[in-house]
Order: C-alpha cells, then structure tokens, then sequence
C-alpha cells in the first residue's frame, strides 16, 4: 500500500528545511561564470550513470513506439502486439548471437503464435505511456496543490493538506480495481466508461496519477513554505509582482529541481505499480498488453518457455533502472548547494583531489537527494 | 504540546471518517457482487443471487451501507465492552477475527525483514556516503536500484526454484566440487577487492585472503558434511568471539582504550564459559527464556564493563555488553545448528527443509529448538524477497543523509579538533544522520501491517494482504474496511509519533502547538 | 474468482453422473496408473485452492470446493459417484431401493452399527433433517421475500425433493420412505449421499429438544409451507436451521466437537486457519470403503505455479492445479524425480454463439461467420498442448465420452464446419461487410486467445470484428441483454441431464441468451422433459442437437481439460472429471 511513500517526503520537507542553512556557505567554485541551466547541464552530462541510463531509455523509447506502430502509424515491424502467425521453431526465439541474427520470431512466440517482440514493444509502449501520464498528472496536481498550500497558507493550506491526507490513505489497489472495472464496462454509455474502454492503460494512468500526486503536493508545499520567507520573494512583493508572478517567476524556478527529481522517481514506481497492479488483475487487460500483464500471464511459463517470462521482464528492470539513474543525475545535477564530501581530504587537507574525481561530478546529499531517497524508499510496488 | 496532539488526533479521526466513507464506495463499486452466479445455468440460479443479495445487504445502497457499517465499527471505540462488529466475510467469519489473525501472518512474515533491511540498509548507507564514488558506491547503488527494479513475484519465483528446490537438492548430499569451492571463492575475492579500501596492494591482499578462506572453508563444509550436522562448537564460538571482542571495541570506544578491549575480551571468556554452562538449560529452551537470558547477558557485560572500569566506566561497559550480546547470539545459533539434524530428518520435513509456502509445516512437533528452525525455513524466502527489494530505499536515504551531515560545519570543528576518524564518524556524523532515518524507519512500521499483499500471494500467506485482496475480488466491503481501518490508524499514529520524534530527536524542528 | 465456488459439487455431478454414466471414460493420461496397492498407514499432503470455513458444505455461503470435499472425507451415505461417473451404492452403510414406480417411492435404510463419532447411532433423523433442508418443504416465504420464513439456506436445487410428501419414518428410526408426486429422474442421487453430514441430534439438543424423537415428531407435525399464506415462524425449526445455516462456520477447529462429529473415514483433527487442515482415521468406521491412509493434511495454496513447486519441493503430495499448457509441461518435467501426472476431459466446454437478432439475424450471416471460426486451429493452439488427441467438439448436446455423441455428430451437420472455409463464407455474405462485435471474459486467457483467432480469421471473409471483451465482473452481467452479436464463453454442464437442454435451449427459458427459437425443436425438449427411458432420450437428445446445428446457432469449441499430480511417495490418485476431483476416492491413496 501507499503509505511509507508520502510519509517519507514529510521528512524530506524537514530535510529542506534544514539543508537550508548549509546553502551558500560553501560557494560553488565550478559554476564561476556560467548560467543555472549551463550549470545543470554540465552537471547531468558529467554524471556517467545518468547518461547511460538517458541512452538505454531513448533506444527502448524509440524502439517501443517505431517498431509496432503508434496510434494507427504503422511501424518497421513485420508484426503486430495482436496479430497471430504460424508457430516458427516451436514459439521459441530465433533470434542468435553467432550467427548474429534476427530471424523471424527475435523474442519468440507466445502459444496462439503471436509475436513477442511485438507484444513486448506493444508492453514497453504501455508502461512508458503510464509511467507520463502518471509523470505528468501528479506533477501537475502536486505543484498546484503543493504551491497554492504553501504560499498561501491558512485555509487554503488546511483544506488542500487535509484532502491529501485523505488520499494518501486510500489504497491504490482499490482504485485501480474501480478503475478496472470501468474500463471493462463498455455498453454503459457513460462517456467515462466508453473512454476507458478504449483506451484502458490512459485511463488507468490517470487514475493512477490522480492519487500519486499526494507526496509530490507535501514536497512542494515544504519548498514553498521555505522559499516564500526568502528575501528575493519580500523584494518581489514589495517591487508589486503579483501573487501569480511571485509563484511562476520566482519561486517555483527555485523548486524546480526537486521537483524533477521527484516526478522522475514517481515514474520508475508507476512501472512498478503497473507491473503489481497487472499481476493482481486488476491492471491493463488483454488482448492489449503490457509487461506486467506478459510476465504475469506467462507465469506458469517459466520453466518451459522461459523467454515468454524472461524479454517482457528485462524491459521492465531496463526502463526502471535508466529511469533511476537518470533520476540520480537529475538530482545531483539541479542541487546547487551539494559538494562531494571526500575524507581523504577532509584528512590530509590541501591535497589535491583525488585523480578520477572530477569536481563535476561531485555534488551530493542534501535535500534534493534526500527527497529521492525518499521517493524511492516510496516505490509502490505493491509489495 | 498537549494541545498539538490533541489537534491531531482530532484531524486524524475526521480524515479516517471521510477516507472510510470514500474507501466503502469505492469498493462496492469495484465490481459485480454476483458475477460467480450471472453465466450459471443452475436452475436455481435467482435464489443462489437472492441469497449473496441478502447476505451482503445489496438491496441497501452504499452509502447506507456504509453507515450501518460505521454503526458496528463505532462499538469498537467502547473499550472493554467487547461489542466490537465490523461485520463479517463471505465465508461467515467475523472481520475482526479474520484480521486478528491476518494480522499475526502478516507481522511475522515482514517484521524480520524490515529490521533487517533497515540494518543492511542504513549499514550499506553509511559505507556508501563515506565511499562516495568509490567502485563499491556505484556497485551498491546499481544493485540497490537493480532490486528495486524487479518485479517482487519475479523474484520470488527464482527464488523458490533456486532458493529451496535447488538447495534442498543440494542438501541430500552436501558435497561441493572442488571447481564450485574454487569459484564461490573467488566470486567473494572479487567482492572483496570492491569492498576493500586503500591502494591497489591491500586490496589484492585482501581479495586473495578471503578467495583462500572461503574455498577452503567450502571445502571443509563438503568433506565433514557440513551442511547435515552443521554447528559451531566452543573453538569456533571463541575464535569469533574474540574477532567481535575486537571489532566491537573499535567501533564503540576505539582499540586505544584498553580498558574497554579488555572487558570485552573478559565478556568473551564469560560468554565460552557460559556456553558449556547453558547447555542442558538450553535444551529446555522456551521463548521467555531466552529472552531472560538476553537481558542476563547484557547484564553480566555490563557488569564486567562496569568491574572493569577505566577512565571511561561507560565505554567499557558498553563494548562489554554488545560483545556479550552477541555471543550469546552465536550461542543461541550454535544451539539452532545443534536441533538441525533432527529437524532435517523430521518425518513432517523428510529432509527438504527450505519451504516454499506457507508460515510452518503444517502438524509439526518439537522442542523450542524444532520449531524455530521450522518458522526460519519458512519464513527466509519470503524475508530474503521483501528485504532485496526494500534496500533500495534505506540505503540511498542514509547515504544521503549521511553525506548531508558531513559536510556540516561541527563535523569540520569535529576534525579540527583532531578527533580521530572513527569518533568524527561514530559519535558525531552516524546519530545525527540517523535521526530523519529513524523517522523514515518510524513511517515505515507504520505501514508494515498493511501487509505485503503479492509476496503474501506468491509464498500462500493468508495475511492482511490475502485478506484486502480477497474482499476486492469479492466485492465484499467488510474485510477491506477492516484492513483499510487498520491500516490507517496506525499509519497516522506512527505518523504522528514520526514527527513528535523528529522534533525530540532535533531540537531545530518544532512543531506548531 | 477463478476457481470460483462451484453450484454444489454435487448438484453438477449428479446430472453428468446419471446423462455420463456407463460411458464417460476419460484419457487417464500418459502415465498409467500403478495398481500396486500401496501400504496401510501413513501421510498425504493434498493442496487445494480455497480455505476451509465451514462445517456444513450445503449452505449457499458455504458450498466451496474444499469444505465439499472435506465432507466428503469425514462423512459417508448410501452413494458416492466414481470417476466413471456411476453412481456407487454403498451397501454397508445402507440400503436405497425403490420400492414403487408409480408413485415412485424409495426406501432408505440405514444398516446398525453406523454411528457418529460421538458413538450415537446415524439414524432416519439424520436423513430427515438433511430432507428438509435440501426439499425446502417448510419454507413458505414469498418472492419479494417480505412474509413468511425461508428456513435452510440450501444451495442445491430443490425441485426434484420438493416432490415429496412428508417421509414415513419406521423399523425403529433405522428407515424412512420418500413418495414422489411425480416421476424423477434424480431420485437416486436427491438425497442421502455421499454423505450425511449434519447430526440431527446435536441440532436438537441445541434448538432445545430432548431428542431426535421430539425433532422427529415435531417436523411430523408442521405443514408443508405456503408461500401463498405464511405461517408465523416455528421458532424451534428457526432455532435449528439457522445453526445448519451457520452455526458449522468456523475457520478454526471448534472447542465443541459436536460440531465437527464424522461418520465417515476421516475425522477433522485439526484446523490451522488459513494454512492447513488435517484429518485423521475414524477409528470406529467399518460401513464403507476403509482408507488406507492414516492421516490427510490439506493445505491452500492458490496460483498454480506456486502448487508446482511446493509439488516439486516435497512439501505437497497431490496436487490439481488449473490446467495450462505450460503447468502441465512443469510436471511432466518432474516425472522424472517419480511424480506422476494425469489429465483428462472435464465437464465444462466452450462454445460461440451468435445472436438470432442484430446483424446476425440473417441465417446467411451467421453460417458465414461459423464457416470463419478456426475451431481446428483453437484446439491445436489452446488444448493440443494439455491433451494431444483434442479434437473440437462437434455436439452442443453430448460429450465425446458419451455414444450417442458419435451418432449424433454424424447426422447434426457439423460437418459443414470441420474446416475454414473463407470463400464459402464469402459467398454467403455475398459482398457484405458485417460489423461483429464479440463479447468474452478478457480475464480467461482461453478466451481471449480464441477471440484473437477468430477474428484473425474471420477479417479475412470480409467481417469486420470489433473487440466486446469485458472484465471478469461483468461479461456475465452482459450475457443476454444485447450490445454484441457473438459470444464466447462456457458451460459447466455441457447439456448433459434433461433439465438442462431446454434451460438453455427452449424459447425464451433463463440461460438461452442468444435468443435461439425453433418451435419443432421446443416441442421435442418438452417430450425429453418427461421422457424417463434412457434411449429414447438420447433418441430426443440427438433430434434436437440437428435442429440446433441446422439453425446456425454457433459451435462448441472444446472440452477443457483437466489435470492433477502426486509424488513418487503416493499410490492410488486416480482423475476425476467432476468438482470433487482426485478426492473421490480418497480412501485408496496410500503410502509406497
């Protein structure tokens, strides 16, 4: 259930809070001279990790969405995630590595003979759709619902924070078995009803990102209660920015970082969460797919056609795993406050760093990665 | 403060008020109560709906429903008055003894792994920050993600094909190839290297110390057969003993302090005496025993701390204490491999310890010792899956924290000082960064007895999550609001104690009062 | 859930036991059975699905599979139905005659010596009470359910015992003889077996009689109930049906064994909610098949893989997981290390059928679409790999199992839809591109992957196939009320029994959702009802087959298949096509 994950952000709040104060005491040599955004992306590009993971995700994403097509856009694959061939080798894989070959069936052939490379690519294509959507949606909420409480305050705030309690403690299998139910309901006439039927992995996105915004909100709100005391917020108020401008201008910028790095973390759970979600029946159903629905259809598999378990698996721990990392990038990317920490030096002080140890690379801990700490510690996976 | 709580508790019960009333729509929205029956061709088809009808009250609409719900649930509130109804399952049984036992299944499946991932966690945490962008740095947060990543049923599966089929296999005759010793050695040479610091020469050092241990120990384990009568015995406990004495004492109070490595060495000799002592008393073991003779042991280390003395009576007793402590676990352990043999040829177990589902063996009968062992059997799968994939979260969380501490200004005035390293490390940096992962931990526990609903699924625990799940498939309300209430109110106490203990623990946090 | 509840193990049987008996033989797998007879004494670990819960399997909330069979196991009656689905008279528990064909009358007689394991003799007052109960004879509640009192909260189909009049009790309560108002051609399984599970004299002593005498006179003396005019309710009956209702409720083992008292093999010893449940030998039990076994544990465990594996790592001994291809090839895998795997035909069957209104209306449209469906490739892709002689089934009345399904496969005209035929269906639509939108269980993989086929193939004739798949909660609900022109799904009585064809089949009756009508075809059903000679039924049962067939009503799919598994440790499992699976004979399962 949902619980420990917005919990762990009410601590990164305080976290904030606290990182605060070790800000600007040390002043950031390696950005001498260069932009915020030049900063963050110097950074990001520094940051080895993040830099495979942002490949590995871009080949899997254009993979995903050329090779079967996309909303009617036929794609370079011979076959479709539905379309039903002749067994080939007895639905095992033909593709080999000596002789390096694709051959007819790469990734296999489930038992009714449709092709798994498709299916997967038809999977990957589903779970990144649901991992945006959710991205986008609980991003959106958060920021608004986060920003309104902590800016304004007062009733605002006591409204908006109870409301995400209330959330918070309703569990996301729950949802998503309404949900799964209106997505089955196709004659009921409902406009709701006849979209999720359509098209049932957005909907199940967005009832998914209609209750995972709830931690990034608290995130928010403890951003904006610290950065709306700070004395270029009194400057713009007392120069007559508007309220709206004070948010927009102002201080949401300063939030952005954590902001990214939390929605980023949010997207790697929501893969996960699809993947529990289909396992319980509850999640995408088929003849559409998705990797959860595919290694959980092909359980009983396992031992004896394995591939059928083992292609849909690996997609999911690849895009998780370059979500992540990519995620840890980010964070070490956007905190401008971070320094390494390197106890050699902290030793014998005025030697040089450590060779291999760009200072680039050398920001970390502090709010923002405390946050994501969190945000992973928050990963539903249903577990 | 008072008033603080007091506002809480009352915000707390009005969002349970509003949550439940969402949560039972929701539910009775969730599907067909009578979808089993819809396609049946059984003539008395009408009379089998009209009797689900009348048992899950369909003719009331939900909110309705709901009320007389809340009805039942509020004699709950009446302490005492034992007039508690939530209501009841399909099966006819009452919710709340549905969940008080689900509750018991649940807790002793995830409680051991949740100490344990947060001890690895927050261990590995630690290690990682002070070895920021070291190989093993990069290695842990790759394998801390790579976990993270799998799917829990994923893993579960391996783990009872390789985990328990495999090994129980592997127990009818525990012989290791001598290639097998050979390479399990140097997987762990290998992980050595990684996880040794310093130059290139002492890593090598080590990783070819620890490939020669470990193989040669593999292969003592396959000549004696080890794994059929496993055991410690005094010689081993000793020698191990003394290692903690020494490892305990460095990271307590420093090997400077002689003092304080002499009391824990005395514990030692004590604790070996001690094992000899125990014997026959251990074979009478119950739980409450040894829990008695936990605490007696801390004392007695204390005590020898105390005996012992030094210019820092505190520091003495405590490396005594914890050394002791955990000899007497290696006791206790010794006395688990002891009762290994009879357990293995128990005619329940019929020498295929490792099980795969379930929470016991189902009619077995022994000592203390007998059934421990089983309980462990069965509960080391699922621990192991639970605590792979909750690691990611502890362990990057302390790392961060971690690192955020030392880069504070007192740990400079900390050095400055000439503090040594270790006390730099241990006293200042370690509790500070601990504090918001103990409320991260608080949160946690809170969330435990929510139960883990798939690897409940996968390993057949009938716990609390069984028992949500099961109520949605139905489309039956009364055990989902049993769980949900459950599950709610101790996640907004823990939460609440979270922050009054954030506020204890750092006096930089008030809360509003 | 999948593994649902079933409609009375017993209830689905009883209709295959008597339309299947004599023939149904089933494909005992690859691996013969040994006969060695294994030793006396000794354990089993069989793994079922669902949790125990109740003591008294007959009440509509209590009617799972497993607390069917674990009554089966403790409890023993005049029958018990063997896996060639005849009904097995048990002499040695008693006797069953009938004694009268018009009006039919049958005679129970329950031998001495038959006890409970509280050593009180099993008497007519045990019959009597599980009479009412399952005959409904006292209840006089209205539709609405607004007056009058509906006593035992039975699940079974009352039609047949509501028949009879009030039994006559005699030869010193060891007797009791049922008068029937009309022919039945149940009677030999309405009542009395196989087990005889609720002692009427604990009931009794807990409404707050003396003994079953006072129960015995006390039913004597209430009238048959009236809907129509309700009586005030009999507080005594009250008392006593709700604790058959409920009153045997327990996940745990009760501190009261009255509750659980056997008269069969095994004795319930023990209940460990939710984990496992053990019996062992009724050391009293001499009227019926002794086991060999001297003690039963069953344990839950819910997805099949997890069954496997538990099956592979010693801790299960037999094993019945839902049958897949891939489970199937798992076990196989393990016959290596000894376990043994069977697999068979079960009861249940899929089929298509199409709308008589709609776009399907036109009888050309709908052999069109049956000329498309690949029924050949269905078996070959879903049912070849679990049983490689599947063939599809060419009867909607009989089971290959069944003679008259030869027969009846001859003359039906089935044969017109052996194979696709793209260009006969072309032909019949005659340019036109129908829109056919499809209606199954997207949570039945079976389905869905027969859906994916069809559709493959029938875009190919020209029609244009829209995806109808609900959710596992609602494709029932949708069942008859329109919005799809085709639906795949299955029955679990596959036509077998006179009752069920014109359920199913006759003009506007329940469960005939595509609205089929055929006037000739309802006459004969109405014949069948009250036809009693075996052949002259199957006579019926064939006429009315052609005349579904030949009205382009859709077509039978397959059988499904069925499997279970035991360790090398066990003798004696044998399949079982009906719900109570290998456990039918339990009492052969023995130790190597």
């Amino acid at each position: 259930m949902s619980q420990p994950s917005q919990q762990d952000e009410i601590v990164a709040e305080q976290a904030n809070l606290k990182g605060q104060q070790a800000a600007g005491i040390e002043p950031v040599i390696e950005a001498r001279g260069l932009s915020q955004g030049q900063i963050v992306r110097k950074r990001f590009l520094g940051h080895s990790g993040a830099i495979v993971g942002l490949v590995v995700f871009a080949i899997i994403f254009l993979m995903a969405f050329t090779s079967v097509g996309y909303a009617g856009i036929p794609g370079w694959w011979k076959y479709t995630h539905e379309a039903v061939s002749p067994l080939a080798n007895d639905g095992a894989p033909t593709a080999s590595l000596w002789p390096l070959a694709w051959g007819e069936h790469p990734f296999g052939q489930d038992r009714i003979g449709r092709d798994l490379f498709a299916m997967t690519m038809r999977g990957a294509q589903q779970s990144i759709t649901i991992m945006v959507v959710i991205g986008l949606i609980a991003g959106l909420i958060g920021v608004a619902v986060g920003a309104l409480a902590g800016y304004f305050r007062g009733w605002t705030e006591a409204i908006l924070m109870r409301l995400t309690d209330i959330i918070i403690i309703i569990p996301a299998l729950l949802l998503a078995a309404v949900m799964a139910q209106f997505a089955g309901r196709r004659d009921e006439g409902s406009w709701f009803a006849s979209f999720a039927s359509t098209n049932g992995v957005l909907a199940l996105g967005i009832f998914l990102g209609l209750i995972s915004w709830v931690g990034l909100a608290r995130l928010m709100r403890g951003e904006f209660l610290t950065l709306r005391e700070r004395e270029f917020v009194d400057a713009a108020r007392i120069s007559g920015a508007s309220n709206a401008r004070i948010i927009f201008k102002h201080i949401l910028p300063n939030a952005v970082g954590v902001l990214i790095v939390n929605v980023t973390l949010t997207m790697s759970a929501a893969i996960l969460t699809e993947t529990a979600l289909s396992y319980l029946g509850v999640g995408v159903k088929s003849p559409d797919t998705s990797l959860g629905l595919l290694i959980s259809q092909n359980q009983e598999a396992f031992t004896t056609r394995p591939w059928l378990f083992w292609f849909p698996g690996l997609f999911i721990v690849l895009i998780c795993l370059s979500i992540n990392f990519i995620g840890d990038g980010l964070r070490d990317a956007f905190d401008p406050r971070q320094k390494k920490f390197n106890p050699k030096k902290a030793r014998d002080t005025g030697s040089p760093l450590a060779p291999g140890q760009t200072p680039v690379a050398a920001q970390e801990g502090s709010a923002g990665d405390r946050a994501a700490g969190g945000g992973a510690a928050s990963g539903d996976k249903g577990a | 403060m008072v008033t603080y709580i007091v506002r809480r508790l009352v915000t707390a019960a009005l969002i349970l008020l509003g949550a439940s009333f969402l949560v039972y729509l929701l539910t009775a929205a969730s599907g067909d109560p009578l979808a089993e029956f819809r396609a049946s061709s059984s003539p008395n088809k009408q009379q089998l709906m009209d009797s689900r009808s009348a048992l899950l009250d369909l003719e009331t609409p939900a909110p309705l429903r709901y009320f007389k719900w809340l009805g039942g649930a509020a004699q709950c509130l009446v302490p005492f008055a034992g007039t508690c109804d939530l209501g009841k399952n399909i099966a006819g049984q009452p919710i709340t003894d549905a969940l008080g036992h689900a509750l018991v299944q649940t807790l002793t499946l995830v409680t051991a792994a949740t100490i344990l991932a947060i001890l690895i966690g927050i261990t590995l945490g630690i290690i990682t920050a002070l070895r920021q962008y070291s190989s093993l740095d990069y290695g842990v947060t790759f394998m801390a993600f790579l976990f993270f990543s799998l799917p829990i049923f994923w893993v579960a599966v391996l783990l009872k094909e390789f985990g328990a089929i495999g090994f129980n296999n592997f127990l009818r005759n525990p012989e290791i190839p001598l290639p097998v010793a050979i390479g399990v050695g140097a997987v762990f040479g290998l992980v050595a290297i990684v996880v040794a610091g310093g130059d290139a020469r002492r890593r090598v050092l080590m990783g070819g110390t620890v490939f020669a241990a470990v193989s040669a120990i593999l292969v003592y384990f396959s000549v004696t057969l080890w794994f059929k009568t496993p055991g410690l015995g005094p010689v081993v406990i000793a020698i191990a003993g003394v290692g903690l004495a020494f490892a305990v004492t460095l990271l307590t109070a420093g090997l400077r302090n002689r003092k304080a490595l002499q009391s824990a060495l005395i514990a030692v000799g004590v604790g070996v005496v001690a094992y000899f002592v125990i014997q026959p008393l251990l074979s009478q073991a119950t739980f409450l025993m040894i829990v008695l003779l936990a605490v007696a042991t801390v004392l007695v280390g204390m005590g020898i701390g105390y005996l012992v003395g030094g210019y820092d009576r505190g520091q003495s007793m405590r490396a005594a204490a914890i050394t002791s402590f955990l000899l007497g676990l290696l006791i206790v352990l010794d006395r688990f491999m002891q009762a290994w043999p009879a357990y293995f040829n128990n005619s329940r177990v019929r020498g295929r310890p490792i099980a795969t589902i379930g929470a016991g063996t189902p009619n077995i009968e022994g000592d203390f010792w007998i059934l421990g062992l089983d309980s462990f059997t069965h509960l080391i799968l699922p621990t192991t899956a639970l605590i792979l994939i909750s690691l990611a979260g502890y362990t990057r969380f302390t790392r961060a924290s971690m690192l955020e501490i030392m880069n504070m200004d007192y740990i400079r005035t900390a050095r400055a000082k000439g503090l040594s390293e270790r006390t730099v490390v241990m006293r200042h940096a370690f509790r500070n960064a601990l504090i918001p992962v103990a409320t991260i931990v608080a949160f946690d526990i809170g969330g435990l007895i929510g139960g883990a609903v798939i690897t409940e699924t996968v390993f057949s625990v009938r716990g609390m999550g069984f028992l949500f799940l099961d109520g949605i498939l139905h489309v039956d309300p009364n055990p989902v609001m049993g769980v949900f209430i459950c599950v709610a109110i101790t996640a907004m106490v823990f939460n609440l104690i979270a922050d009054l203990a954030y506020s204890a623990l750092d006096p930089r946090v008030r809360v509003k009062a | 859930m999948r593994f649902g509840r079933i409609s009375k193990a017993i209830g689905v049987a009883a209709a295959a036991a008597l339309a299947l008996s004599a023939c149904a033989n089933t494909n005992t797998g690859t691996t013969p059975t040994s006969n060695a007879a294994g030793k006396q004494g000794g354990t089993a670990t069989v793994v079922e699905v669902n949790a125990f819960n109740t003591f008294n399997p007959n009440t509509a909330d209590g009617n799972t599979d497993i607390n069917s069979k674990v009554s089966y196991a403790t409890h023993s009656g005049f029958y018990y139905i063997d896996n060639q689905l005849n009904v097995v008279r048990n002499e040695k528990f008693g006797k069953m005659e009938k004694t009268s064909d018009n009006p039919l009358t049958v005679k129970y007689t329950i031998n001495e010596g038959v006890k409970w394991s509280d050593g009180t003799p099993v008497t007519a007052a045990d019959l009597l009470l599980q009479w009412a109960a399952f005959s409904g004879y006292y209840n006089d509640a209205d539709a609405e359910g607004k007056a009058g009192t509906s006593y035992f909260s039975y699940a079974g189909d009352p039609t047949g015992l509501a028949l009879t009049d009030f039994p006559e009790i005699g030869d010193n309560n060891r007797s009791m003889t049922l008068k029937y108002s009309k022919p039945f051609a149940d009677w030999e399984i309405a009542l009395g077996g196989p087990g005889i599970d609720i002692p009427a004299h604990v009931l009794a002593k807990k409404a707050g009689m003396a003994d079953t005498q006072e129960f015995i006179d006390h039913l004597k003396g209430m009238p048959r109930g009236d809907a129509k005019a309700p009586k005030p309710v009999d507080s005594k009956l009250k008392a006593m049906s709700d604790l058959w209702n409920t009153g045997f409720d327990s996940k745990t083992l009760p501190s009261d064994p009255s509750l659980f008292l056997s008269n069969g093999p095994f004795i319930v010893k023990s209940v460990n909610q939710d984990q496992s449940l053990t019996m062992v030998k009724n050391k009293d039990y001499n009227w019926g098949p002794e086991a060999k076994l001297d003690e039963i544990t069953v344990r839950y465990i819910g997805s099949a893989p997890a069954q496997v594996q538990a099956l592979k790592n010693g801790e299960a001994d037999i094993i019945a997981p839902q049958a897949s291809a891939d489970t199937l090839e798992q076990l196989k895998a393990l016959e290596s290390q000894g376990v043994t795997v069977e697999q068979g035909n079960q009861l249940s069957y899929d089929h298509i059928d199409l709308n008589f209104y709609g776009v399907l209306a036109d009888k050309n449209v709908r052999e069109a679409f049956m000329k498309t469906v690949p029924r050949k490739d269905i078996v070959d892709k879903i049912i070849k790999k679990l049983d490689p002689e599947a063939k599809p089934l060419d009867s909607q009345l009989f089971v290959p199992a069944q003679p008259a399904y030869a027969d009846s496969v001859k003359e039906n005209g089935s044969a017109a839809y052996q194979d696709v035929d793209i260009d006969a269906a072309k032909q019949l639509l005659a340019g036109k591109t129908p829109e056919i939108r499809i209606m199954y269980n997207k949570d039945n993989p079976n389905r869905v992957d027969a859906f994916s086929l069809i559709r493959e193939s029938a875009t190919k004739a020209g029609f244009k196939i829209v995806d109808g798949g609900l959710g596992a909660s609602d494709w029932g609900k949708a069942l008859g009320k329109g919005g799809y022109d085709a639906a795949i799904f299955g029955w679990i009585n596959p036509g077998v029994g006179v009752s069920g064809v014109p359920q199913i089949f006759r003009t506007g009756n329940g469960s005939n959702f595509n609205k089929f009508t055929d006037p000739e075809a309802d006459k004969l059903m109405d014949e069948l009802i009250v036809t009693t000679d075996r052949g002259k039924q199957d006579d019926l049962t064939r006429q009315i087959d052609q005349k579904i067939w030949a009205s382009a009503y859709g077509l039978p799919l397959f059988q499904s298949i069925g499997v279970d598994a035991y360790s090398d440790r066990i003798t004696g499992v044998k399949f079982m096509p009906n719900q109570t699976g290998v456990w039918w004979n339990f009492w052969e399962w023995a130790e190597k």
